[in-house]
Order: structure tokens, then sequence, then C-alpha cells
């Protein structure tokens, strides 16, 4: 039976083609639209490590200035200082833990057929690898020990390996950047990374870091960061001074493998802040703040108002195209009362003409979906066409193919419910008169 | 009231021409109720879509009430129907969004009758036919002779001169086709001349007269009677020419 | 004039009739929200910048290596610079409005107070720096080129004269006589005297709340090894200059790396490229909207016409003339838009409401939502007429023709 329905489907959209094709066409469109912006929703808001997101947590101290909060709403400070930095990394309190920032640096390769060129990097520590598990195609990352002896030891990215050693295991050899050598250690293979969530205070979608650094060089080397400074208050003259300051400019993050290591890392830093205060910092109330990965992403608005605005509206539209098929669904049915009246003389029940009738409905919803998708496609197509930055997250994967079509069908259904129940309660006897 | 004289009608479409009217003549005096009969095909419909200037004709002449409809344009032809002629169908053909109030008020507002009037005409129309007590009721909770008499009350509402009827009891059963024949009859003894398409002999038998079309044509079976009002009314529009 | 049978008529087919005055409810809403958000972006995006834009683009330079001295290759750029033809000034500086990163701070009219009395972005150029932004002073002198330091990252900037934006002069002295006094940009330095005034000067962020608080200060500040400058081109050569001053800095010093150049109206577009993309997508939208509303009012119309058919043949032979039949079709459109425009209109200061308090959206003006009614009236009578006018030519004799 359900093939036999299925046909007389088939059919009937070649009946009325104007009006078939108004209603596919609207679905598509509200599908389309609610589907292109609810992926870059989803991709931008997904969890980029969603096996140990709930373990990583960023941490946030409020060093900020007695007169005024850091921001109006309260929120402690979204980096921290040199000094507070060195010292949790010294305490080591946590399972893992590192401190980083961004690097700009000139690159001088060996190869004299590559002009020199300035790469982006981060300075952190070992812990980063493990925290993070970048993927590795040659080598490993460095160890702490390398860490304390500030070593001249560097992570390449994949894109970097490309371009100076043409992809070749590279471990060993050497890379000069601003006129120091350092030993590569590993080179990673491609990290795709949707969000680089592990900084966010340069923006979410910003170009991927090409290699990685010893935190601890980095400073000996006297090295600025590239990413956002903030002061409450003016540090004094020199690089030493600086690092003393109250100067936010480092991200620190730790790994607590259960809900008790985090309890007591929290206990731990509300005890370390409480020793700094009588050291006449901290003079703000007791403000730290451990969110995770998660959370993290949620804080910095990852998935920025344009674009929860522009998923609502996509959905907002939807209804509107289901509205619309609802009324032209009514529209078609009702101009088959005779059928129908002559089917329920013929000894259909109202529970098969229900049937067939839904089952038209699904495959006006099929076809929608069919071309909802092609449209998704063109959509997301011209969303990385609008946002550059976008790139990664306006990509249509497989769960995104088939939420679409499930959409689809159950939008359709749900449209065609109320015009099947009044199909179904044609009297046979009111049609079949004559 | 009605004359039509040597009428034609062709439907043409690029292989043939059919001939729903062929030479058709008839003239109905003011106050007649003449029965138009004739089996299925013949062109009863035609003629009385002709007749109500529901369609156009394609030879001939055709004065109503004195008026010559040919070369009036649709607004025209949508005017002299409104003003004297009351429809009667066989399938009652009331709307069913509207109340019995609402279905009788549709003629009158095309002839921009005011408030007060329409309600008084609607009101009399209605208790002419009975249903006064139900002007608030939709025509599915009606009877169909309850129905057909609406439509009646609809027709006379706009006191028209010519009454036309297609088939007035095709639809319902002895019983409530008697009632509706007696209400026409009642009419046509109070001055508007009834022109009723039907093909039941009995109905038609309750007639003043009887024209039988049979293939687009006439035969008058009071043709003596006929011949001489024809004559006298080309008498008559030669003097006034 | 026949409005009550029409609503009558509608009562009687409510769900075809709640539909329709739906979705010009839902469109109505949509519509004038995400009007005037266009619109706020688009008043945004037409915001000036205070800058020359049309002649002027910035390059970077970094230089590596041991031998690698920062200040004299910075004097010897900028000479480079303001020698080559068809440049009409450079300087060195570390920022651009529109750019979205520089620095911020705050200025107090005493030392040592607890809270500033304004927030401004610094820009720190030379003695060129008015001319090369091409921003206009309004009041007091420009930069003398012996008032211009040379600082290093380590060190603190407290510049002696400073020149502000109109805005923040009159944020620190309301009264007008801002030139000549004193301010202090940091609590505890020395202070330091406003000697000029210029009409505007964004500041980098275009989200700041203080846009129009802008500082210029005399100072030579590298990025480590790394200087910014900002050339202003002579009116209309500025793509021609461009491949010189890349061409010639780069001959001038090899062991350096020259990032790619960027217009000035290139870091506008992206500045407000999210703004420009939100606009389009939103535009897209009621575009969408408003299509599938007037697709949707053209199939429900063509489907009560063809269901009605008969009755249309009925009215006629009772004497509707053809343009009786069409204004029959025209007063229910209207009647039913105006059902859905009256809900929509609550719908719409409804979502607003939302986006307010969700999204710290500004309240929609009321002039949107009338305005609003006049489209979707329109839409509404535009959409109906095509059905309308195949109603108003069905023929009379439908009335007679058997079921």
């Amino acid at each position: 039976m359900f093939a036999y329905y299925l046909q007389l489907g088939l059919r009937s959209l070649k009946r009325n083609p104007i009006l078939t094709a108004l209603m596919i066409v609207g679905i598509a469109m509200g599908i389309a639209a609610s589907m292109t912006t609810l992926t870059v929703m989803h991709l931008m808001g997904s969890d980029p490590i969603p096996w140990k997101s709930d373990k990583l947590h960023y941490v946030q101290l409020d060093n900020w200035g007695a007169d005024a909060p850091y921001t109006e709403d309260g929120r402690p400070p979204d980096q921290v200082t040199y000094r507070d930095a060195t010292a949790l990394m010294t305490a080591a309190k946590a399972d893992k833990q590192t401190a980083m920032f961004k690097v700009v640096k000139p690159v001088q390769p060996e190869n004299r057929e590559v002009k020199p060129f300035q790469a982006q990097g981060r300075a952190t520590f070992a812990d980063f690898f493990a925290m993070f598990e970048p993927p590795f195609r040659y080598g490993h990352g460095w160890n702490r020990d390398q860490d304390a002896g500030h070593a001249r030891v560097i992570v390449l990215g994949s894109e970097m390996n490309e371009k100076l050693f043409g992809g070749q295991d590279s471990t060993g050899r050497s890379v000069r950047l601003d006129g120091a050598d350092y030993t590569i250690v590993g080179v990673l293979a491609d990290w795709k990374l949707r969000t680089r969530y592990y900084d966010l205070t340069v923006g979410a979608f910003a170009e991927p870091d090409e290699y990685f650094v010893p935190f601890t060089t980095m400073i000996d080397l006297k090295q600025r960061a590239s990413g956002n400074n903030s002061c409450w208050r003016a540090p004094g003259t020199g690089w030493d001074a600086y690092l003393d300051s109250d100067c936010v400019w480092i991200q620190m993050w730790v790994q607590l493998d259960s809900p008790a290591r985090l309890a007591e890392y929290h206990a731990f830093l509300d005890n370390y802040v409480n020793e700094q205060k009588k050291l006449g910092r901290f003079p703000r109330p007791l403000n730290n703040r451990l969110l995770d990965v998660n959370q993290w992403m949620v804080d910095q608005r990852v998935v920025s108002r344009d674009v929860q605005v522009q998923t609502g509206l996509g959905f907002a539209f939807l209804v509107v195209c289901l509205v619309n098929t609802i009324g032209l669904l009514l529209a078609k049915f009702s101009r088959k009362a005779g059928e129908i009246g002559l089917r329920r003389a013929l000894g259909a029940s109202r529970r098969e003409v229900f049937k067939q009738f839904l089952i038209e409905s699904g495959v006006i919803g099929i076809s929608g979906g069919v071309l909802g998708l092609v449209l998704t496609g063109v959509g997301l197509l011209a969303v990385r066409a609008l946002y550059a930055e976008y790139k990664t997250v306006a990509t249509l994967d497989l769960t995104m193919v088939a939420t679409t079509l499930v959409l689809a069908v159950v939008s359709a259904i749900l449209a065609g419910l109320y015009p099947t129940w009044r199909a179904c309660r044609v009297q046979p006897a009111t049609q079949l008169k004559l | 009231m009605l004359k039509m004289t040597h009428l034609q009608k062709v439907y043409r479409t690029h292989l043939i021409e059919t001939y729903a009217l062929r030479d058709f003549s008839i003239n109905v005096a003011e106050g007649e109720f003449v029965a138009v009969t004739g089996p299925s095909g013949s062109g009863k419909t035609t003629f009385l879509n002709i007749a109500g200037l529901l369609e156009e004709f394609t030879g001939g002449s055709y004065l109503l009430d004195g008026v010559d409809v040919h070369g009036l344009d649709d607004n025209g032809r949508s005017r002299l129907r409104n003003e004297k002629i009351g429809f009667i169908f066989q399938g009652f053909n009331l709307i069913p969004d509207l109340n019995l109030f609402d279905n009788v008020d549709v003629p009158l507002r095309y002839r921009g009758y005011g408030a007060a009037e329409r309600k008084r005409r609607i009101e009399e129309a209605l208790g002419r036919v009975g249903l006064s007590s139900r002007m608030k009721h939709y025509p599915s909770e009606l009877s169909g002779g309850q129905q057909q008499r609406v439509a009646i009350a609809r027709a006379l509402a706009g006191s028209p001169r010519l009454l036309l009827a297609d088939e007035p009891t095709g639809n319902l059963d002895s019983l409530m086709a008697r009632g509706v024949m007696e209400l026409l009859e009642e009419i046509n003894g109070q001055g508007t001349t009834i022109v009723m398409v039907t093909h039941d002999p009995e109905l038609a038998a309750r007639a003043q007269r009887n024209v039988h079309v049979i293939d687009g044509q006439v035969t008058d079976f009071d043709a003596e009677a006929s011949l001489r009002q024809s004559s006298s009314a080309a008498a008559a529009d030669t003097a006034i020419a | 004039m026949e409005i009550r049978p029409i609503l009558s008529a509608l009562m009687r087919s409510k769900v075809s009739m709640i539909l329709i005055g739906l979705q010009v409810a839902l469109t109505l809403a949509i519509v004038c929200n995400a009007l005037f958000i266009i619109h706020e972006r688009l008043q945004r995006m037409d915001r000036p910048s205070g800058m020359n834009e049309a002649d002027t683009f910035i390059i970077s330079s970094t230089g590596f290596g041991q031998g690698f001295d920062v200040k004299s290759s910075q004097q010897a750029d900028l000479a480079l610079l303001r020698s080559l033809p068809g440049v009409a000034d450079a300087t060195s500086a570390i920022t651009v409005p529109m750019s979205q990163s520089g620095w911020s701070t705050g200025v107090s009219l005493k030392p040592n107070q607890t809270t500033d009395t304004a927030s401004t972005a610094l820009y720190l150029v030379d003695a060129h720096g008015l001319s090369a932004y091409g921003v206009q002073l309004v009041e007091g002198r420009d930069f003398k080129p012996e008032e211009v330091q040379f600082k290093t990252f380590n060190e603190r900037v407290v510049p002696t004269s400073v020149i502000v934006t109109r805005a923040l002069a009159q944020r620190l002295f309301p009264d007008g006589d801002a030139l000549g006094k004193q301010v202090y940009y940091d609590n505890e330095g020395p202070a330091s005297t406003i000697i000029g005034i210029v009409e505007r000067l964004q500041t980098p962020w275009l989200d700041s709340d203080f846009i129009d608080n802008s500082t210029l200060a005399p100072v030579l500040f590298p990025y480590g090894n790394a200087t910014r400058y900002v050339v202003r081109a002579e009116p209309g050569r500025r793509d021609e200059v461009i491949k010189v001053v890349e061409q010639k800095l780069q001959e001038a010093n090899p062991s350096r790396i020259l990032s790619k150049v960027r217009t000035l109206e290139q870091v506008r577009a992206e500045g407000y490229a999210n703004d420009r993309a939100m606009a389009i997508i939103l535009g897209a939208v009621i575009f969408a909207l408003l299509a599938i509303t007037a697709l949707g009012i053209v199939g429900m119309a063509s489907f009560w016409v063809a269901q009605r058919t008969r009755q249309i043949g009925t009215r006629r032979a009772l004497g509707a003339t053809r343009f009786d039949i069409l204004r029959y079709f025209q007063l229910e459109n209207f009647i039913i838009t105006s059902i859905g425009l009256v809900v929509g209109g609550v719908l719409a200061y409804a979502l607003s409401l939302w986006l307010m308090s969700a999204f710290q959206a500004p309240r929609l003006p009321w002039h949107y939502v009338p305005v609003g009614f006049l489209c979707l009236w329109t839409l509404g009578q535009l959409a109906v007429l095509g059905p309308a006018l195949r109603a108003s030519r069905v023929p009379p004799a439908v009335a007679t023709r058997s079921v």
C-alpha cells in the first residue's frame, strides 16, 4: 500500500505543477534559510574537544584596580599577569597546566629560494600538547625539563613544514626565527580546528598558529606578545618592570581530571589570591573563575549575536514557509474532495485516506528537502563569501545533511496534518450526489 | 417582455461548428408563465443563458423589455440583469458562506439600495416564501425545498419584471416540488413574467403556454397566439420607427 | 461598502483566513525588525573616520637579525617615502581608525584621580601625522619636529604636548576652552598640554563607546623591530604610488619583511565586513519573506477563486459587474491583510522587546510598523490582483451549469 500511495503522491505532484512548485520552493527556501544559519551556529558553538572539554579550565584571576572593575558586569580580566602565570606554573597544582601567549616573528629560511616571512606562533609549555592534543606527523612535543631549561626547541605546524621543508620529516633540523636558531622536535599533521578555542582573546576564527616554542625561552628573549595587553595602571620602565606589573597578557589553562580536583584547584587559587592580597596586590574582592572549554566559548561569545539573530530569523522564516505550505496543501487537498468521496465509497477507510494524503505531504517534504539541501549549499557559499573568517564553520557535514532532510520531511508532514485531517472528514455521500 | 427573433448561437472550435440554437424565435408577453421543454441537449439551457444575458448570441436579435441587448457591454448587461431579471437555478446556487439574509442581500447590494431599503426588501421577500424566522441560518441548515425558496426570495427581492427558472424543482422530491410550483404560480399571479425551463411534462402542463425546443429550434404549441403576438409587436416596432 | 458580508463569509472559512493572516503577521514582525537592524548597520557603516580614506594606505616593515637598527631605519624610510613622487605625506604610526587594534588609555584632569575623566585612543605619530592622516586641525597648532620623542617598548610614553579630537576636548572641558589646558595620561606622570584640536578622528575600535575620543601624540614608537607607515598619496595617484613604495622600501633595505599594503578603503571594508554581511543577509531574508508571502497569497486566492467559481457565476447572474467581483476579492484580501497586520504590529513590538532584552538591541522606532503596514497592504493587493482578475472573468453562465 505504501508504494501505491507513493505513486499516487508523485502523480499528484504532477497534476497541479504550479501549486506543487510553490509548495516545494516554499519548503526548500525555509529549510535552506534555517539550515544555513543553524549549520554556522552549530559548528561555531560545537564542542571542539568533546572527550575532555569538561576537564580543561581557563584560569581567570581578578587582579584589577580597586576603582573600577575590568568589565562593567564584574567579570574578571580575560588574561593573567606574567607574575601570576609563573606562580601557577611553578606551583603545578593542576594535573596539567600551561600558560601561553601569541607571538609573531620573522622566519629566515635556510633555503635562499624562500623569502623571509612573518609567522604567527605560540609561546607555551610542554603540557600544551598533552592538553589540547594536536596530531603529530613527525616527532613529539618538548618535555617539562626543556621548559625549565629554556630550550631552543620548536614544533612546526604542517603548513610551515610544507613551506620550509617540502613536507619532509624535519625533526632534528633547525629553523631560524628573528636571528635565533631552534631545533625542530616535532611536526604537526594537519590540525583541523574550527575555532581556535585555546586562545579566544584574539578572535575565535583567526588564522591557525604555525609553530610552537617554549614560553620560558620567549621570556628570555624579551619577546612581547602579539595579542592583547591591558593594564589598569602603567607598568614601570623596562622589561623586568613589565613582567612584574599588573598588566594582563597571558592565557592560562589547567587540566583537572575530576570534579574533586576542580574544587581543590579552586580552593588553591582562592588561597593564592588571599596570600597575594597580603602583599598589597588584588585589591578587589575574590573573583576567580575556572570556566571549562564550552563555558569559556559561551563567555567569549564565539557564536556572535549576529549569528544568533540570523539563526532565529532563519527559523522564523521556516515557520512562515510552513504556514504557507499548510494553506497551499489545504487548497490542494480540498480540490480532491470528489476523489476522496469516491475512494471512501469504494471502500477506503478514513485511516487509508489519512495515510494516502500524509504520504503525499511527505513526498512534498522530501522534494523540498532535496532542493533545500542544494539551496543550503548555496547559502553556505554565500556565508563564506560574506564572512571570510567563517570558512571553517560554513561547511555541510553528514549530520547536517541528515538533519536537513529530516527537518524537511517532518516540517512537511506537520504542515500536512491539518489539511489531511480535513480531507479525511469528507462525507462520501455529499460528493456523489449526481 | 422577451422577444427573440431568428436567434442563433454557434459554438466554434477550430475543427467544428456546433449550433446550440439555430433560428430560434420566441415572444413572451408581459405576465405570461411560459414553460420551455425539450430533450437534453436541445438548447434549453443555452436559451436560458441568452435570455438571462449570461451568454451572448451569434446572430438574430433579442429585445428584453423593449431593450435591444445586442451590443451592450458587460457592465450594461450586468445592470440589466440585476434590474429586470430574477434567477432560480436547479442547483439553488446559494452562497454557502452567507446566511439567508445575506444571500438575499447579494443582488440588492449590486443594485445599490440603501441599508434600510435592502432590509425591508429582504424581510419582505423572505416573508413571501415563508422563511422570515430563519434569516440567520446558513443554507446547509435547510432542506432542499427551503433552499429553493430562499433562491426564489433572492430572485424576487429586486422586484424583477422577469423570472427565469431552470428546472426549479429538479433537485426536489415531489412534495417539495409542488410547494415550489405553487409559489411560482402565486408570484406569476401577482404580475411577474416567468419563463421556466424544464423537462418534466407534468410541471410544464401547469404553465400557461408551452414552448418545445428540439435541436435548437422552437415548436410553439400555441403557434397561432405566438404568431399573432409577434406580428403585432412587429407592427408596433414599425409604428415607432 | 460590503465589508460585513465578506467578513461573515470569511468567518465561515476561518482556517484559510488565519493562515494568510498569520503569515502576514509574522512577515510584518520580522520585516520591521530586520529593516530596523539594516538601517542601524547602514548608519553605523556611514560614520566618517575623520581620515582621508581615498588616497591613504598603510604598510608595515619588520627588520630581523642583530644588525638591524630600527631607529635609523625608520628615519631613512620616512625620508625616502616623503621624497617619492606622488606621495603627499607619510608618517610612522601604530594604528589607524577602523583597524580594530591599537592603544587606549584613560585621561584625567588631575594627577592621581581615582576614576578617569574620559577614555581615549592614543595615536603615536611624528610631526607629519596630521598631514599624513589627512585630519583637519580646527584649533591650535600642529606638532613641531623638535617635539617628537623616540621611545621603545619598555619605556614609558608620556607626551608633553598632545592634539585631541573635538569630541574628547568637549568631554574633558565642556566649556570649550580645552586649548592650552593640561591633562594627565599617566596618573603619576607629568602633565600633557593640549596644543591643538582636530575636527574628527575615530578610535580604531568600531564598537567602542568612546569612538570619537582620540589623542595624537608626537612619539616615534616602533613595535620591537616593526614599524608601520601611513602614506597619503596625491589625489588619484594612490595605486601607482603603492607599487613604487613597495619596490623602493624593499630595495632600500632587503633585510626586512614588508607587509602587504592595505588601503584605508580595505581597512574600512574589513572593519565593517560583519555589518555589511548582516545587512545583506537580512535584506535577503526580507526579500524571501515578502516573496513567499506574496506567492502564498496568490496560491490561496487562486484556490478560493477556483473553489468559488460557481458562486462568482451566481453573483454575476444576479447582476454583479466584473468590477464588483474584482473589488470583492481585493476587499477580501484587504480585510485579511489588515487583521494580520494588527496582530503583526503587536508581534513586531514584542519581537523588538525580546531583541532588546536578549541582545541589548535598541527599541524599534514606532514608524517602522505603519510603513510596514503600507508595504504589506500594497503587496497583498498586488498579489491578489491576478486571481481577482481571473475571478472577474468567470462567465455568468457558470451559474446554470449543472454540478
